[in-house]
């Protein structure tokens, strides 16, 4: 197992009138190098099980595996671990402290220790994989930045950690189609060519649909469904029923099929359903 | 963490307690401090305390609240039984090592001191286990209302603080969220000298301070947008209403204060 949980269960204020169950008897097992999605509406449970992974939150019971073992053994190891795990909370850009986009990045690699000529070196690099490596930038305040790229700029601080696995809570939220679209152009650069392993939260799948490798789907602090992604997403009617919508082109696709044009459902890009379609209405007229 | 920071310590229930009009629950409140003081007698005491100790159980708060309400006084009921053991003459002596000795007038009025003050905890508390921070603020808003005849603008400093105590469950959740998040960072909040870990606190205050401030901004247009005004007249959605049910709750409260005078205990 490479990273995941055993029968996970977490509860908030146990042992009061206020306490509430958020995780209940979690099992998932996430593989490294692959691009992972945790499905579901908001309040069921994704922020949680997400601080779990990083040993933020300690279990109620259950266990939190990373490379076979368990993260909570050691408080000396969960240090280690939050260098190859890197977390990007929801909302990261709140987060904010510093006076410029270089010290907000080099906090973390500060943090860990390294010379300023590493730290340096570390940040820099961190910015020119988000694409923020134009001039002048990185001596700018975080607050004058774009939505968009402050959101790069809160990545790139947990990039400059130079993690393994790169976990991110609802990295969409409150971003705009280019927003959107620059985000996930760097998730699937890290994960394709960098090979990270990646793990995000959300409740909206246009993006994200189309790079999963495996899902794992929550609902009231429990699992729903686990498994490769194109399985996942042809349990169309079990998705629509939490709440959450498939791509538009994946809903196209499902109506052609139900209109008696053969294609394949399991489209999530607009090229992809271009492509299929084209070939579909070549096979019809031959 | 989040344990302690059940503000008010506020446990939401259906009891006769619960129920009770804020202003009236805080006069009671006040009566029965004042008795307490009044009271003479051990037996006197004793029978507060199991007043209180079936109010409790009335209101339905489960035990580990009242001893964990009981815990800040630990010490200082300590601190008193000492001083009192120890320099308080009169009486038998009841034990004595070289220059120490400890006399029975000590113990008696020692352990009287200390059941009063378990007393006054427990009846203080109990209103604030049943009554939510809000209606709290509520009800001591009209005993503070005599003092805007002094200039003193009590209805505005009612609201700063009913929007104080709003804010500080949010603030709490917002700083654990964020040392969490400069956790994952790598962020040390614990170890080095005082000095260091104050400079370690500015990942935390920073953003704590900008969110406080953007809220505060957010709130003041969205009251605005409302139409709230300093010093126009404002109604309630919650009205407060004393019913024969609070009168009578005060009337008992009463008679039990006569009965202790009268028989002096």
């Amino acid at each position: 197992m490479f990273i995941g949980t055993e029968q996970l269960t977490h509860t908030y204020m146990p042992g009061t009138p206020f306490s509430t169950t958020a995780l209940q008897d979690i099992t998932f097992n996430f593989r490294q190098g692959e691009f992972n999605l945790i499905l579901g509406p908001s309040g069921s449970g994704k922020s949680t099980l997400i601080q779990h992974l990083n040993g933020l939150l300690k279990p109620t019971a259950g266990r939190v595996i990373f490379e076979g073992k368990n993260i909570g053994d050691n408080k000396k190891g969960l240090l280690y671990l939050r260098r190859r795990i890197g977390l990007v909370f929801q909302m990261p850009e709140e987060q904010f402290f510093s006076e410029t986009v270089f010290d907000e990045v080099a906090f973390a690699p500060r943090n860990q220790g390294l010379t300023e000529d590493e730290v340096k070196k570390r940040v820099v690099e961190a910015l020119s994989k988000t694409g923020l490596d134009l001039p002048g930038l990185s001596e700018r305040h975080p607050f004058q930045l774009s939505a968009g790229q402050k959101r790069l700029v809160a990545i790139a601080a947990v990039l400059s950690i130079n993690p393994e696995v790169l976990i991110l809570d609802e990295p969409t939220v409150a971003l705009d189609k280019s927003g959107r679209k620059s985000l996930f152009d760097l998730l699937t650069e890290l994960n394709r060519k960098e090979g990270l392993t990646v793990i995000i939260s959300t409740h909206h799948l246009d993006e994200a649909a189309a790079l999963a490798d495996r899902v794992l789907v929550l609902n009231q602090g429990k699992v729903v469904m686990s498994g490769p992604a194109d399985e996942i997403f042809g349990r169309r009617e079990q998705i629509y029923s939490l709440g959450l919508a498939l791509p538009p082109v994946t809903e196209i696709m499902h109506a052609l099929n139900e209109k008696g044009l053969t294609v394949k459902t399991a489209v999530y890009t607009l090229q992809e359903g271009r492509r299929e379609i084209i070939n579909a209405l070549r096979r019809d007229r031959s | 963490m989040t344990r302690s920071i059940t503000l008010g310590q506020y446990i939401p229930g259906e009891s006769i307690l619960h129920r009770l009009n804020p202003r009236l629950k805080l006069l009671t409140l006040v009566l029965i401090l004042i008795m307490l003081f009044f009271l003479e007698t051990f037996s006197g005491l004793i029978a507060a305390l199991g007043l209180a100790l079936a109010l409790y159980a009335l209101a339905r708060v489960p035990f580990s609240y009242l001893l964990r309400g009981l815990r800040p006084i630990l010490y200082i009921a300590l601190f008193a039984l000492i001083i009192y053991f120890f320099f308080t003459s009169g009486g038998v002596v009841l034990f004595r090592i070289g220059f120490i000795t400890i006399e029975s007038e000590g113990v008696e009025q020692g352990l009287f001191i200390v059941t009063r003050l378990v007393a006054l905890v427990l009846f203080s508390l109990l209103v604030t286990l049943t009554t939510t921070p809000l209606s709290l603020t509520h009800g001591m808003g009209f005993f503070l209302k005599p003092l805007r005849y002094a200039g003193l603008p009590t209805e505005e400093v009612a609201m700063i603080m009913a929007v104080a105590l709003r804010f500080i469950p949010t603030l709490m959740e917002e700083s654990q969220r964020l040392m969490r998040a400069q956790l994952a960072r790598g962020a040390d909040f614990e170890t080095g000298s005082f000095f260091h870990r104050a400079r370690n606190m500015v990942p935390l205050v920073v953003p704590l301070f900008v969110s406080a401030f953007r809220r505060a901004d957010e709130l003041a247009l969205a009251m605005e947008a409302r139409g709230f005004r300093i010093g126009a007249k404002r109604t309630r959605m919650h009205r407060d209403i004393i019913t024969g049910q609070d009168l009578a709750a005060l009337f008992l409260v009463l008679a039990l204060i006569a009965l202790a005078l009268t028989y002096n205990l």
